[in-house]
């Protein structure tokens, strides 16, 4: 009982990190990317290239926002014509920055790093070069940041960090809508606003095609009229599907070949990126105030992150399984990670997340936010996303609003975003917290993570830890596979987790990377099929042999040389499940450990339960079935 | 229009509603470019019923489809479109001319509380693309076969008369496609094959030698047994439309009379002629009758570039059927008739018991049939062959399958899976009701098999469909 109170308690605190109407900057701020940047080992100097658009994005854009906010708030203003709201809108922004300034901040982060450097001598040559290294990143960061300032106005970190990727291949943005050269590309997105209004394109500009969506939603409003609803068009090339979202309109043009259940997927996942910038919430607020409102102001310098999530969606299993992808690490290294961040909490923090080389390293979640409910593979795929879509993150630190949209679609967390190793910014550090003003406590956490880290030499064993290769399994004729266990009833708090090799040759090109992922997205769309869906597939083909495989306790999918027999992939599989189970505690986050930090927090930080019984994979008796 | 089939496990109640047609018009965009004159384009619409708006509606959502698909690939535009209720089927089968079929999604029917209306589940995923889309393209070959192209009406009697044309055709023939018993076989399109010993296939094809040789008229013949093909002088899309045409639509309207009388299969007013029991199946019922008339059904087939209009004589005696086919400019009298049945009858009966003994002899041979574990369709591309033990019999009005109908499905998936990519594969899945099924294709063969052992595992299935193929289809399938 004690818990269930202490369970809304927290919700509560949760829901009350809601944008709030009194800040005028809440909702934008998605975008917001509070950069603060330790320079010259003293005070911390703020680069707040936090709400600023990009100039197209009409500045009035704050002012129509903070209507929509309050009850309390005046009629939303008609849509002024753009540039008199720059003026507005920089002086909010200044307003915001002198907040924060005169907040906790007064701590200077640099001064916490010289009291803590003594403690540690014995790493203390290596640290100093952090910091060196460190503060030539702000450098760098910084002059572009002045560069930026005097060309084209402030701009986003996210987008700033884009420019070098733009200035190395044109942009997608500036593509013919009409060539050829278009119209080939194997998946497009389109999202649009119920008016029929552009919000984004993944490849050309969305003024180029208003027209084409125009006619999307002239499309889907028709059907609707009919009293049905429009869920997709085939022809022999190409796969539409649509996709109502509250006010939103997602579009998929796919020649992929993937299922219409597949593609519905992925523009859930775009939909639940914007949302993790703007919460639903206040997407729907938005659109009830002024239905032909255009989001692209809010979400200008975010296309980034929309393509990066579509690059990797096309691009990594994770997204097709649900899972989550851990690196394979010594159960001893993880476990000690994870006390590294269960020691270092502060109030309302419920997350910390380590993350290398975009896989996870480990979780640890506060205790009783997550009582009921868990962090959601899907949710986790996008904060990766956030961090892999921008480089920005790697110059110092960034405090950003983010919602989880599985997790709650309307409310913010803030979420502190670090590398650990600069430069070269392999190991990231994120942590969640449901407070808004707590960046210098977690900024804190950091610093203690940071220590943990060095004393015990974790860096440097995260920077051994590697993927493995299919021919590391011994089993032959085995080229690669994907093995996702599924939680049993009495851990269904487990992150949802899977382990593949790398893909090694035949499938080192970029090309035949795709072709089995394509084969494996066609298994799995059959073996998943919403009205016929079936127990194994064992497919022949003349380039290889699949099989897929799903049974209560797993979930797997192998590729196999063409010429194996029935009998040796049988006994393959065999070998590989026992594989599994024998390097399990390796290959997955096996007891994702918990803190506490509500206000009465309980001593120390227990580990989570079940998880040891989970998944007995090589004597379940489903080898009959084979 | 509905069919309904209460289904038991679902709940007393619950009414299960198959798929069905709602609609089905041809339109041409270039028949009324202008506003206001969108009605023009409609060239035919079932129901005929619908209001003049709505039809307007329902052919500009259908525009307005191709030309948004035309943005990604002008020259692959949209072939379906689906929605919560239905899907729409599209087809060109002549430039500007466009086909649309729309079907209503199967759909469960769940009985509310008192006062409140039923709630219906449409079942989104249960229709196959590639069963329906094929479906259409068959209406357009058979009324192509019977009224030659749309163009060629077009050029005859413009505008009115094409509509005239397709008012008379489907009318009735919309009323013949039941679309709940569709599967993979309307795929394939395929045509049997009656297997047939060298002698007796010698025989027939000298039946057909000495026939075309005396009666010169005769341009083209082609020769059944049972209903399945021995023998044809046609090309090949022409004879898998016609016989589609013989065997779903002809023959079991004239099934029945013989059903009843095998025995003795001399009807009266024929009782005259003891010498053979031949008769026509199109054109004079009875010879002897003096106001019989001498008009037989006409059909168009393949010439060269353009099409060729034939008379279509069917002629059958027993079990075996033969049509002759002849030059649509010849008018056919009494004459010819008798001339026909004359020389025809008597051989043909001789041939049909021949026929007969052989099948019987053969059947003996192979031993008593016993219930085999497992059930197969095979389909060759190069010559259309078909075969099905899945199927008991398929006739017009029914399909019935012996094999649960999501198993067909399955059936159906993996037939588009192979269709992917062009080559050689071999596919095995095991359905959730614990049914192996297994897909083959090699060249341009297929081959799919349901088999009965649930328990079976993986090699065992495997073993099982090599000992088929070994024994029914000479090891054509090579893999593994």
């Amino acid at each position: 009982m004690e818990e269930e109170h202490q369970d809304k308690e927290q919700s509560e605190t949760v829901r009350c990190s809601e944008p709030q109407s009194h800040c005028s900057l809440d909702e934008p701020d998605s975008l917001q990317v509070a950069n603060t940047i330790s320079l010259e080992n003293s005070s911390p100097v703020k680069l707040d290239c936090s709400t600023e658009k990009p100039c197209r994005s009409s500045s009035d854009t704050v002012k129509d926002i903070d209507s929509t906010n309050g009850p309390s708030e005046p009629e939303p203003e008609p849509e002024g014509p753009e540039g008199d709201g720059m003026s507005t809108r920089s002086s909010e922004l200044s307003e915001v920055r002198t907040g924060e300034e005169n907040g906790p901040s007064s701590q200077p982060q640099g001064t916490a790093y010289e009291e803590d450097q003594p403690e540690n001598v014995s790493d203390s040559a290596s640290t100093d070069n952090t910091l060196e290294d460190s503060s030539e990143f702000v450098v760098t960061v910084l002059a572009r940041g002045s560069l930026e300032d005097q060309g084209e106005g402030p701009s986003s970190a996210l987008s700033e960090a884009s420019s070098p990727v733009q200035a190395q291949a044109p942009s997608h943005r500036d593509e013919d809508v009409t060539a050829e050269s278009w119209r080939r590309h194997r998946k497009h997105v389109f999202v649009l606003s119920e008016a029929g209004k552009p919000i984004y394109s993944r490849y050309g500009n969305e003024e180029a095609l208003s027209s084409t969506m125009g006619v999307m939603m002239a499309l889907v409003s028709f059907v609707q009229s009919g009293d049905n609803t429009i869920r997709s068009i085939y022809s022999d090339e190409h796969t539409v599907v649509f996709m109502q979202q509250g006010p939103l309109v997602l579009v998929s043009v796919s020649c992929s070949r993937q299922s219409e259940q597949q593609l519905r997927s992925e523009l859930l996942y775009v939909y639940n990126q914007i949302v993790s910038m703007l919460t639903q919430a206040s997407i729907n607020r938005i659109f009830e105030r002024k239905k032909n409102y255009d989001l692209r102001r809010l979400l200008a310098g975010s296309e980034k992150i929309l393509d990066g999530l579509l690059n990797l969606v096309d691009s990594d299993p994770s997204f097709l399984l649900s899972a989550v992808h851990c690196l394979p690490l010594a159960s001893s290294l993880r476990d000690s990670l994870s006390q590294i961040l269960q020691k270092a909490i502060t109030p309302n923090l419920v997350f910390s997340i380590l993350i290398a080389k975009n896989q996870l390293l480990t979780i640890v979640q506060e205790k009783t936010v997550i009582e009921d409910t868990r962090l959601e593979p899907a949710d986790l795929h996008l904060l990766l996303n956030l961090i892999g879509a921008s480089s920005a993150f790697q110059a110092g630190e960034i405090w950003t609003p983010i919602c989880l949209p599985l997790f709650n679609p309307d409310c913010y967390f803030y979420a502190y975003i670090s590398y650990l190793d600069p430069p070269e910014c392999t190991v990231c550090l994120l942590l969640l917290s449901t407070d808004k003003e707590a960046f210098y406590a977690v900024a804190d956490c950091k610093r203690k993570i940071d220590e943990g880290m060095r004393t015990q030499n974790a860096l440097r064993s995260i920077a051994r830890a590697q993927s493995y290769s299919a021919s590391q399994v011994g089993v032959s004729d085995l080229r690669h596979f994907m093995y996702k266990p599924f939680d049993v009833p009495d851990n269904h708090r487990q992150l949802t987790q899977f382990t593949s090799p790398e893909m090694e040759a035949p499938y080192s090109s970029e090309e035949e990377r795709m072709r089995l992922l394509d084969l494996y997205r066609y298994m799995h769309s059959r073996i998943h099929s919403s009205s016929r869906p079936l127990k194994l597939i064992y497919h022949v083909a003349e380039r290889e042999t699949l099989l897929a495989w799903v049974t209560s306790k797993f979930e797997l999918y192998t590729c196999f040389s063409p010429l194996v027999t029935k009998a040796s992939a049988i006994n393959a599989i065999t070998k590989l499940l026992r594989w599994i189970k024998k390097e399990e505690d390796r290959l997955f986050i096996r007891n994702p450990p918990k803190y506490s930090t509500t206000p009465n927090p309980s001593k120390g930080s227990r580990g989570g339960k079940g998880g040891s019984d989970r998944q007995d994979t090589t004597d379940n008796g489903f080898l009959s079935l084979l | 229009m509905l069919m309904i089939s209460p289904r038991m496990a679902t709940g007393v109640q619950d009414k299960q509603y198959t798929p069905s047609l709602l609609s089905f018009f041809i339109y041409n965009p270039k028949f009324g470019p202008r506003e206001g004159e969108e009605e023009k384009k409609i060239l035919f619409y079932h129901p005929s019923e619908v209001e003049k708006n709505e039809k307007i509606r329902n052919v500009g959502l259908c525009e307005a489809i191709v030309q948004f698909t035309r943005t990604f690939c002008p020259s692959k535009p949209a072939k379906s479109l689906h929605t919560q209720k239905n899907r729409q089927f599209f087809y060109e089968p002549e430039e500007h001319f466009w086909i649309v079929m729309v079907v209503r999604n199967p759909m469960v029917e769940k009985p509310n509380r008192e006062g409140k209306p039923p709630t219906v589940e449409y079942q989104e995923e249960e229709i196959l693309d590639t069963v329906y889309g094929a479906v259409l393209q068959q209406c357009y070959s058979m009324y192509k076969l019977f009224n030659g192209t749309f163009g060629r009406a077009m050029e005859a009697g413009g505008v009115e008369l094409l509509t005239q044309k397709l008012e008379k055709f489907f009318y009735r023939y919309l009323q013949t496609l039941h679309l709940h018993s569709c599967d993979l076989l309307d795929v394939f399109g395929g045509i049997s094959f009656f297997p047939l010993d060298k002698m007796t296939y010698l025989k027939i094809q000298s039946f057909v030698n000495r026939v075309e040789e005396s009666l010169r008229l005769i341009k083209y013949t082609a020769f059944l047994y049972n209903d399945q093909l021995i023998w044809s002088g046609l090309e090949q899309e022409d004879m898998r439309i016609l016989y589609k045409y013989l065997t779903t639509s002809l023959f079991p309207r004239h099934s029945e009379p013989e059903l009843a009388g095998r025995d003795s299969p001399l009807r009266p007013e024929v009782a005259g002629n003891l010498l053979h029991y031949g008769r026509f199946l199109t054109g004079p019922t009875n010879l002897k009758d003096p106001d019989a008339k001498f008009r037989f059904p006409r059909i168009f087939v393949s010439a060269g570039d353009g099409c060729e209009e034939l008379h279509l004589i069917v002629y059958k005696a027993m079990s075996a059927a033969v049509c002759f086919m002849i030059s649509a400019s010849v008018e056919l009298n009494r004459e010819f008739c008798e001339q026909l049945d004359g020389l025809v009858g008597p051989q043909l009966t001789l041939l049909a018991s021949d026929i007969c003994e052989q099948y019987n002899i053969n059947r003996r041979i192979s031993g008593p049939d016993k219930e085999p574990q497992f059930k197969f369709i095979y389909f060759n591309h190069m010559n259309l062959a078909e075969k099905s033990t899945i199927h008991m019999r398929k006739t017009a009005s029914v399909s019935l399958t012996s094999v649960h109908p999501d198993l067909m499905k399955i059936l159906g998936d993996i037939n588009c899976d192979f269709a992917r990519v062009d080559e050689d594969e071999e596919i095995i899945v095991k359905a959730m009701t614990d049914y192996w099924v297994v897909g083959k294709k090699s060249d341009q063969r297929e081959l799919y098999v349901i088999l009965n052992q649930k328990n079976a595992n993986l090699i065992e299935v495997n073993e099982e469909v090599k000992r088929l193929c070994a024994t029914q289809f000479n090891n054509i399938f090579f893999l593994d």
